[in-house]
């Protein structure tokens, strides 16, 4: 069954993700902004965890994620640790992902050439 | 022929259908990468024996390392054109984004090149994901 909402989830994204590109004028870099602030949203009114917890990786796959991570890591901290948490605490779960692609994207831009 | 009934002539006759194709592609694409997600999650998870946050990082981490190589080689643009937002949106597209930026800088240097052009296309993806979470984060310790 979370396949199912995996593939539902997921598709939802980017299906309004298209739409916005369709309809609107803006490019792909407005929209991935526009996505994580949404994402930023939803887990500040603590829905995010629910949708986790309903499509798995559906829901933590798409760019949405990013602006949860950043939520949660905030809050996490506040809870630890007070108003210096929130601070400290910002980066700590999306540090993962935003590491490997910079690191990735650093090995990656050295090995290969642009063809243009 | 005056200018209304032209544009009517032009709504009529441009393909309204390929609009729709592609929403309908990006959504399939886009659910083909969830399940994707979720069945490496699982290997993750039951099979290598890492905890659930860690297989969620980890799976983001395969998905990086797979846009990057991608558009290291080449293809990405080329598997966008066709599966348009489907992989745009997950972060296939933000990995795309940076190497992209960091593979079109290179030729000016390491540092000048790719040191600042590397969040060329991703720093506002940064900037406000980062802003909005501490302004979010600090009302809702407020308010909540």
């Amino acid at each position: 069954m979370i396949y199912v909402n995996a593939f539902i989830f997921c598709g939802l994204v980017c299906l309004i993700g298209q739409i916005i590109l369709e309809e609107t004028k803006l490019t792909p870099g407005h929209l991935n902004t526009i996505l994580v602030v949404i994402g930023c949203i939803f887990s500040g009114c603590g829905l995010y965890d629910k949708f986790i917890l309903c499509a798995g990786a559906g829901a933590t796959v798409p760019i949405t994620n990013f602006g949860n991570l950043l939520v949660n890591g905030a809050l996490q901290g506040y809870y630890s640790e007070g108003f210096i948490g929130l601070l400290k605490g910002l980066l700590v779960n999306a540090s993962a992902g935003l590491s490997a692609t910079i690191i990735i994207s650093f090995i990656v831009a050295l090995i290969f050439k642009s063809k243009n | 022929m005056d200018k209304n009934e032209y544009k009517k002539i032009i709504k009529y006759k441009s393909p309204k259908e390929n609009k729709l194709k592609n929403i309908i592609i990006s959504f399939f694409v886009g659910g083909l990468c969830g399940v994707i997600g979720q069945l490496l999650t699982d290997v993750f998870n039951k099979c290598l024996h890492f905890s659930i946050n860690d297989s969620y990082m980890l799976t983001m981490v395969s998905f990086v390392l797979i846009g990057s190589i991608l558009t290291g080689l080449g293809f990405f643009d080329k598997v966008v054109s066709f599966s348009k937002c489907g992989l745009i949106v997950p972060t296939t597209g933000f990995a795309h984004a940076m190497t992209s930026a960091a593979m079109d800088t290179r030729n000016e240097g390491l540092v000048k090149g790719i040191g600042s052009g590397i969040f060329k296309l991703t720093g506002s993806i940064i900037l406000y994901g980062i802003v909005a979470a501490f302004f979010i984060s600090l009302i809702k310790v407020i308010v909540g």
